[in-house]
């Protein structure tokens, strides 16, 4: 579909939305300014809602799904790291023992981060693979070392997909 | 006699008012002071007559008529605005006339700065457009174009509260004390800032010259993280969930860090409440600006995918290079030039305070940005016989990336080192990400602001020197920033707390929220618009009409 009417629409009620909602937070003390807060999130709620029903109208795109779970798993990891650096600095007192602590943090984020996620995404990765959406979609690597021309030809020749 | 009786009435009731009125005035007219017969004239203190002399003095109306070719004539004393020009200037008057000027000089020094910093924008749009395919030019101009709107509105109602509401006390731009307002939960037997919650939309009393100069400056430098992102995910990135993050990221996600580095936030209050140093140290923005534009380029980069056609079935990577490598490099040089306005500006001020470092500090600034652009020549030269000139323009800009953070602690020297050390850490980084992660980054932005913003954030702890005296103290904490390699390991550990929560808090927030958008909206364009091309199908319009595209095989064989 690319950009479209829709797409402006919905992204200024995302807007307005906003606006209002953020209205709503200035003066959240006062009731008329909760009524701003409700109401702002009612049209960014509506807005979401619009997104979500034109999303089908796109055209397919070459990423293939992947594993849900390790991808959210992966950004847990990096958040446990960062609450094992705040941990430290409530256990351990000593410069030496927090620099420590925070190391092994930073370390554990950047498990999840460089490790778990790009596992996750590049599991399934429609570079990997020679059949399904991504042959549709007219963007399968050929063995070894594929050129985007090889991809064109191979969109052209199947059709690209809508 | 009627008529004598109505005007014996009109007659009591004009007495009346009289009397009434007479009475009120004379019940809230003070009584004068009782006056010495002859009271002598009040002595004129030394320093008055002095200036009333030099006033005195001044060059006549007829003089200045004649010009000031030599500038030696005007500014003098009798520009001092007086209070009372009956009688004369007077101390007061000219204490009045050094304060305004303190501010004044500060409030200019910023507000040029950021002016600068604005013009930085400029300098992506080239850098990131010239790094990707002609097809895509005018998809990746119009991102950094609409970025610095979507990112001043996002600010404007939302962000710049959550950012600075708290952040009342800077002398520099008269105190700020309308932004008194952070929202502090307690923990340890300590308090901590959250969040601001004063300055929505600029109303209210946040209409105040102060808080619109900190404004200005501190919007340019949420519009530098923002754009980070553009491109990183250029060249398959749909243009409204482009302008989604964007706004969300102006609203929330980096003004949440901003507050807890500069808005006196919790990571400010490492120094005061636990004794790390002082506090999260943070000049200039390796890692509320770079790191954040970093770290969230790749979490978007992680959920909108590789290119068509950037990697083979085997793993291996293809070249796809940009198309047009003379407005990379003019864009690193406007980059470069702004970042004058990035360190220097971060003084918040040129006049008392310390900040007279700022010659140091632009001096820093140019020495790393100079070392990390031989950092990344000679890598690549050496390693794969080319001075690659994309990598020379990462490697200035990770340079300065990763000066961003010291340059306001740190001697000239340890910038030099600092700076050639990020030139080699952007080869290694593009290399790593790109090969091993197989996260497809354009035009470098992961590696040049993420890797290298956390390398400035820690660098601060290895070379800060302890020479740099802002008013005093830090982050309320009195001395000087001062790290390892100076005396001083808890400032070590206060870097790496905010290392931790850059990648542990930052990245992982990032992730959550485009992830949703990735649910709801998508991230991603087909895989049609993507191989023909981003201009047509999301902007409607060729960034070069009149250019003949080659086809992708000759393009690609010339790769």
């Amino acid at each position: 579909m690319a950009a479209s009417k829709s797409q402006g629409s919905y992204f200024g009620l995302f807007l307005v939305g906003g606006i209002v909602a953020c209205g709503g937070i200035a003066y959240a003390a006062t009731g008329a300014g909760k009524l701003l807060l409700l109401v702002g999130a009612v049209i960014l709620v509506a807005s979401m809602v619009g997104f979500f029903k034109i999303k089908p109208l796109e055209g397919e795109t070459p990423v293939l799904s992947s594993p849900e779970a390790m991808k959210w798993v992966g950004a847990g990891v990096a958040t446990l790291g960062w609450l094992v650096t705040l941990g430290g600095l409530r256990v351990v007192q000593g410069n030496g023992g927090r620099i420590v602590v925070a190391l092994i943090g930073i370390g554990l984020s950047l498990f999840g981060i460089l490790g778990v996620l790009p596992a996750a995404f590049n599991k399934t990765a429609f570079w990997k693979k020679p059949s399904g959406a991504a042959t549709r979609a007219g963007v399968t690597s050929r063995s070894g070392r594929a050129t985007v021309e090889q991809e064109m030809t191979a969109s052209t020749a199947m059709g690209v997909t809508k | 006699m009627k008529a004598r009786r109505r005007s014996h009435v009109l007659a009591f009731c004009i007495a009346a008012a009289t009397v009434a009125v007479a009475g009120m005035a004379l019940a809230q007219t003070p009584a004068p002071p009782a006056q010495p017969a002859s009271a002598p004239p009040a002595p004129v203190p030394p320093a008055t007559a002095e200036l009333r002399e030099a006033a005195s003095k001044a060059p006549a109306a007829a003089d200045l008529a004649k010009g000031d070719p030599g500038g030696t004539v005007i500014g003098n004393v009798a520009d001092v605005t007086v209070t009372d020009a009956k009688a004369g200037i007077t101390l007061g008057d000219a204490g009045n006339q050094i304060g305004q000027n303190k501010i004044a000089i500060n409030f200019v020094w910023t507000l040029v700065c950021g002016f600068l910093v604005m013009f930085m924008q400029a300098g992506f749009a080239m850098v990131e457009s010239g790094l990707t395919r002609v097809k895509n030019a005018n998809h990746t101009y119009m991102m950094n174009f609409f970025v610095y709107g979507c990112g001043l509105l996002a600010y404007w109602v939302l962000g710049f509260a959550i950012q600075m509401g708290g952040a009342a006390g800077n002398g520099n731009l008269g105190g700020l004390n309308p932004l008194n307002a952070e929202h502090t939960v307690s923990l340890l037997g300590k308090t901590w800032g959250i969040f601001g919650e004063t300055g929505y939309f600029l109303a209210g009393t946040s209409y105040d010259v102060g808080v619109m100069v900190i404004f200005l400056f501190q919007m340019v430098f949420m519009d530098t993280a923002l754009t980070i992102v553009t491109g990183a995910c250029a060249e398959r990135w749909k243009f409204v969930t482009f302008s989604l993050t964007s706004v969300i990221m102006g609203a929330l996600t980096y003004p949440l860090f901003a507050n807890w580095a500069w808005g006196g936030g919790w990571l400010s209050q490492l120094g005061t409440n636990v004794g790390l140093g002082k506090g999260y140290a943070d000049f200039a923005g390796s890692g509320v600006v770079h790191s954040v534009g970093g770290l969230t380029a790749l979490a978007v980069c992680l959920i909108v995918g590789p290119r068509i056609g950037k990697y083979n079935r085997d793993g291996t990577s293809n070249p796809i290079v940009g198309h047009d490598i003379s407005a990379v490099l003019i864009g690193c040089f406007i980059l470069a030039f702004g970042w004058f306005g990035f360190n220097p500006g971060s003084t918040l001020g040129a006049s008392s305070n310390g900040n007279l470092r700022i010659g140091a500090i632009a001096v820093a600034t140019m020495l790393a940005g100079c070392t990390g652009t031989f950092g990344a020549i000679l890598y690549m030269w050496i390693s794969k016989g080319k001075p690659d000139a994309s990598m020379s323009g990462n490697g200035l800009l990770a340079g300065l990336v990763a000066i961003t953070a010291p340059s306001g602690f740190v001697s000239a020297p340890s910038a030099a080192i600092i700076g050639f050390v990020a030139g080699i850490l952007v080869c290694v980084s593009v290399s790593f990400i790109e090969n091993v992660l197989k996260v497809d980054d354009p035009v470098g932005a992961i590696s040049v602001h993420g890797t290298n913003g956390l390398w400035g954030v820690l660098s601060v702890g290895f070379f800060a020197d302890g020479t740099s005296n802002y008013g005093g103290s830090w982050n309320g904490v009195t001395g000087s920033v001062t790290g390892l390699f100076y005396g001083d390991a808890s400032q070590l550990a206060a870097q790496l707390v905010g290392i931790s929560t850059l990648l542990g808090f930052v990245f992982s927030l990032s992730f959550a929220i485009n992830m949703v958008l990735e649910h709801v909206v998508g991230h991603r364009v087909s895989a049609e618009t993507e191989l023909n091309g981003l201009d047509i199908p999301e902007m409607g319009q060729l960034g070069y009409p009149e250019f003949v595209f080659r086809p992708e095989i000759a393009y690609s064989k010339a790769a």
